[in-house]
């Protein structure tokens, strides 16, 4: 209760004008890469990443909440308007969206988009003040192979989402344990694969990573897309009429919906951000089916249906305040933006663990408001203000626009650390990340891998050590087994369903 | 299909390079020696030989699933002009410092329109934005966030 308490004391940080203000550059930032396809809410946090360094952690940290929580809304406007998920989670809102605005009720989907998003999101943030400490205490119970077969758990996760290619995932990660072995040792102060030159001693840094797989191979991707053209599309939207009003969703068609469905899409969306890897997509697809295997008009679905939207959009908003709980505790990213936040963290000298929470909880509690205050009045606020002019968003000259993040993206990997040969790592990890996605390995299990590596290397041999070599250790300790067990069922839970859900798409 | 036209697929030779790359891996792996306790299990090599031998696992099975797969099903579009945007990249990384970032930057931008056919058309507006685009990203790393950029030819 205590520490709930002092959540709560994070709202009055946010009064600060800086906080406050980096809180709704964020958003709008968070919006505007949301609703762009082709860009993310992670590009948009791996951009800035290298500014973290030169602001203090909580206005980071604020501002990173607000990207995540913008992102993951704003993706359903161009899913609407122009039938382009902005973002992948916004994949079941561009169904039904762009269904029912083709049948002239645009601005009631986007209405009801926002809806979704705002009551997810806030549910998602209230479950997270909630639960955290409850997790954290659990985190106490963890010993060094509980933890080791935890960060197990969660890699055979990120690889097994995607049933379609499970050995390019396992490549993907393996990839990202070996560039994360680079360096010194984790336990022994030797350095490994430094191949004779002093440069790689320290090992690889997160940034060229982020800035590389994120960043630079988006912009190799678009070059290589270049000639796929929007213009038809975005002349049929702009010819569309949207008045503010529209926006607000009649209280009938809410009643309709019924509120069971937003909190319990919320709930689920929750539930799928812990779970390493899953990510918003997954939140989105998981309600949206769901919500029509319970439907009372189950034949509107893929024809217009509100109550569609409403359950993806609730869920993945709340996926967000899922994700923090596995990131923040264990260290464990549930999702690739999450995975760049623990990179502030960690910049900004904070253990994730339970005693982030004892200790510093005034740190992160102004992020976890940020979280509940983008959803419930940045998300309603940004569509009645800039709602009628979202789909002049896509206009923007690709050109113009890649151009200027390629400029941010490698002058950001560099003022980082003031060196060259970041620059050079990030443009490496670019073309790799490049060819990665271009034969469909997950670029998002590769980086996963690459964080989770060191503590997953750190914690074999430790345990490994205590018990003189004896794998048994992870079978006799009970939190080893209960994760292991866990694993096992995950594995066989997701891998005989039937529907294939491809995460990195 | 015959088996030099499988091998020239990108999908085959991307794992292929990644098994090379392994290699490399492995075989500096086995050159790390432990400085205390010898090496035993728990030693500083013992991950990476054991996520290595992982590695050529899944590629293999990768690589069968690609070499089986029809041509057809992996067609996509032209390297071309990704090629262009690494190689200005490259020289734009080169010369950050020694040029400084205005002259570098103001290269680079004008590179990447000409690479994405922005305003070629319009030399005025070309260059308009060519200078905007330098001019903003100076402001905001030096101007807002107080960040020291290489100055012009390493002096002023």
């Amino acid at each position: 209760m205590e520490t709930f308490v002092s959540f709560l004391g994070g709202f009055g940080a946010l009064l600060s004008w800086e906080v406050l203000g980096f809180m709704v550059a964020g958003f709008l930032i968070g919006t505007f890469f949301g609703a762009m396809p082709g860009l993310t809410s992670v590009l948009a946090i791996a951009l800035l990443l290298p500014i973290t360094y030169t602001i203090d952690v909580v206005p980071a940290l604020v501002m990173c909440a607000s990207i995540f929580m913008a992102g993951m809304y704003s993706g359903s406007i161009t899913a609407t308007t122009i039938n382009i998920p902005g973002a992948p989670s916004s994949m079941m809102t561009a169904v039904e969206g762009n269904a029912l605005m083709l049948k002239g009720h645009g601005a009631n989907a986007l209405g009801h988009a926002a809806l979704g998003s705002m009551i997810g999101g806030s549910i998602g943030a209230i479950l997270l003040m909630a639960f955290m400490p409850l997790a954290a205490e659990l985190a106490l119970l963890i010993r060094t192979p509980g933890k080791f077969s935890l960060v197990l758990f969660a890699l055979v996760v990120i690889i097994i989402v995607d049933k379609g290619a499970i050995a390019k995932g396992i490549v993907a990660t393996a990839l990202g344990i070996m560039l994360a072995t680079v360096g010194i040792d984790v336990l022994q102060p030797i350095p490994r694969f430094e191949f004779g030159t002093e440069l790689l001693v320290e090992g690889i840094g997160l940034m060229p990573v982020v800035i590389g797989a994120f960043a630079v191979s988006e912009l190799l991707v678009q070059a290589q897309n270049w000639n796929l053209s929007l213009e038809d599309t975005l002349e049929r939207a702009k010819a569309l009429k949207i008045r503010r009003r529209d926006f607000i969703p009649p209280w009938s068609e809410v009643r309709a919906i019924g509120f069971f469905t937003y909190i319990k899409s919320a709930i689920m969306g929750y539930a799928i951000g812990i779970l390493p890897g899953a990510g918003g997509s997954m939140a989105a697809f998981v309600a949206y089916a769901d919500a029509k295997r319970s439907s009372k008009k189950p034949e509107e679905y893929g024809h217009g249906s509100r109550e569609g939207i409403a359950a993806a959009e609730s869920a993945n908003n709340s996926m967000c305040g899922g994700a923090f709980v596995p990131m923040l505790m264990f260290g464990i990213p549930g999702d690739p933006t999450t995975a760049i936040v623990l990179g502030v963290l960690i910049i900004n000298g904070l253990q994730p663990g339970p005693r982030l929470l004892e200790q510093q909880a005034d740190l992160i509690a102004p992020m976890f408001a940020s979280l509940f205050v983008s959803a419930l009045i940045l998300i309603p606020l940004t569509l009645f203000l800039f709602g009628p002019y979202f789909i002049r968003i896509v206009s923007i000259p690709r050109g113009l626009l890649y151009s200027s993040i390629a400029v941010v993206a490698l002058v950001g990997s560099y003022v980082a650390t003031y060196s060259i040969f970041q620059m050079f790592l990030a443009l490496m990890f670019g073309v790799l990340a490049f060819f990665l996605r271009k034969h469909n390995y997950s670029v998002v299990a590769m980086l996963l891998g690459f964080i989770l590596g060191p503590d997953l290397e750190q914690y074999l041999r430790r345990s490994l050590s205590f018990s003189d070599g004896n794998p048994i250790v992870f079978l006799t300790s009970l939190d080893s087994l209960a994760f292991l067990v866990l694993t096992v069922v995950f594995a066989y839970l997701i891998l005989r369903k039937k529907p294939k859900f491809d995460s990195t798409s | 299909m015959n088996n030099v036209e499988r091998f020239r697929r990108s999908a085959v030779q991307f794992p292929v390079f990644l098994l090379i790359l392994t290699t490399i891996y492995l075989a500096e792996a086995l050159s790390i020696r432990s400085q205390f306790g010898g090496d035993t299990i728990v030693g500083p090599r013992f991950m990476p030989i054991l996520i290595a031998i992982i590695m050529y696992v899944a590629l293999v099975v990768v690589l069968v699933g690609e070499w089986r797969q029809d041509a057809k099903a992996s067609a996509s579009g032209s390297l071309i002009r990704p090629l262009l945007v690494v190689v200005a990249t490259g020289i734009y990384i080169a010369v950050f410092r020694p040029l400084g970032y205005v002259p570098a930057t103001l290269s680079f931008v004008v590179a990447l329109f000409l690479i994405f056919d922005f305003e070629r058309r319009r030399p005025a507006f070309f260059a308009f934005y060519v200078i905007a685009v330098t001019a903003i990203f100076y402001g905001l790393f030096a101007g807002i966030f107080g960040v020291r950029l290489p100055p012009m030819l390493g002096g002023f």
